[in-house]
């Protein structure tokens, strides 16, 4: 086995930004959620008709994503907000009835047998 | 799964982990089956800790952009599967433990190369009882090593299943999940 070459780590994934203002504005400063419902893969969607007036540009992007039931992941890709700012937003929506969230039936437990192999069956097809 | 009047069906959801060490090819993996083009988002974390609950007087801090790169893949209306890269860096352990959780399983890919950096995987996923399969990218199309070989080196148990793949290729990663959702069939067989 080869050892790891010398010299500065090629692992770029992460950078600094100057402060933790910009990303937070959006959502009055808070990091917390005032749930915690949104994993990763939660499937949320938009509860007609939303708020009508005053709709900050954010929200309505967000209720426009979730028009269909798109997962909280997907939701942080298109929408380009970090998971972290996502996830107060999110609450904040659901809290005032605006959207729903599904958590996935196999977060807290394993898939059953029949599941598992149509899963195999489809994985094989696709 | 259930439905809302509006929105039509709202699918159940698969979660697989695809781990391993910069460079193994774990974005390349998750591209060559997922069905919509590397999605991508950021967490943002406090540095040096991250234990922020408000913002007051933190004008000073600075913060760290963790990425994560995922792809899905829809295999009926009622289910889709998405896979996630692991940040390759074990400092973002938080991010690790989210993936984790309710995790289906994880595929710890190989990069002969540097077949120490699976370590950290294997280690991580060992003691939280999540299943994996150890796949070996053999991208640069040279079968340097032979299987068995790496099974040795990366000290591996006779139950985790280990296979050579092309992480580019779409039907060799399809065979490296069908590895994977095996392993999980079977022991929910064993231990229904």
């Amino acid at each position: 086995m080869n050892a790891v070459p010398p010299g500065p780590d090629p692992e770029q994934e992460w950078s600094f930004e100057s402060n933790l203002i910009r990303p937070y504005s959006l959502t009055g400063g808070r990091t917390r959620p005032s749930r915690s419902d949104f994993s990763l893969t939660s499937q949320v969607v938009w509860i007609p008709p939303g708020p009508t007036t005053g709709t900050d540009p954010e929200v309505e992007l967000l209720l426009t994503l979730c028009e269909r039931p798109l997962s909280v992941a997907e939701v942080a890709s298109r929408s380009g907000f970090p998971l972290g700012v996502l996830r107060v937003l999110l609450a904040d929506l659901m809290d005032q009835g605006h959207v729903e969230v599904h958590t996935p039936t196999w977060e807290h437990k394993r898939p059953d047998a029949r599941t598992l192999r149509r899963v195999l069956e489809r994985i094989r097809r696709f | 799964m259930t439905s809302t009047p509006s929105a039509g069906p709202i699918p159940d959801t698969l979660k697989i982990v695809v781990a391993g060490g910069f460079g193994a090819g774990k974005t390349t993996l998750v591209s060559a089956v997922s069905e919509v083009e590397s999605l991508h988002t950021e967490e943002l974390m406090t540095s040096p800790s991250m234990g922020v609950d408000d913002l007051e007087g933190v004008e000073s801090k600075t913060t760290t952009t963790v990425a994560l790169d995922f792809g899905r893949i829809t295999l009926d209306p009622s289910t889709v599967v998405y896979l996630f890269g692991t940040p390759g860096q074990r400092r973002f352990s938080f991010m690790w433990e989210e993936l984790a959780h309710g995790a289906l399983g994880a595929v710890v890919l190989a990069d002969t190369r540097r077949l120490a950096d699976s370590f950290d995987a294997i280690d991580f996923f060992e003691p939280r009882g999540v299943p994996f399969v150890v796949a070996v990218n053999c991208f640069d199309g040279q079968r340097t090593h032979r299987a068995e070989d790496v099974r040795v080196a990366l000290d591996l148990e006779d139950q985790v299943p280990l296979l050579l793949c092309d992480a580019r290729d779409r039907e060799s990663v399809k065979e490296v999940l069908v590895e994977l959702v095996t392993l999980v069939l079977r022991s929910a067989l064993l231990d229904p």
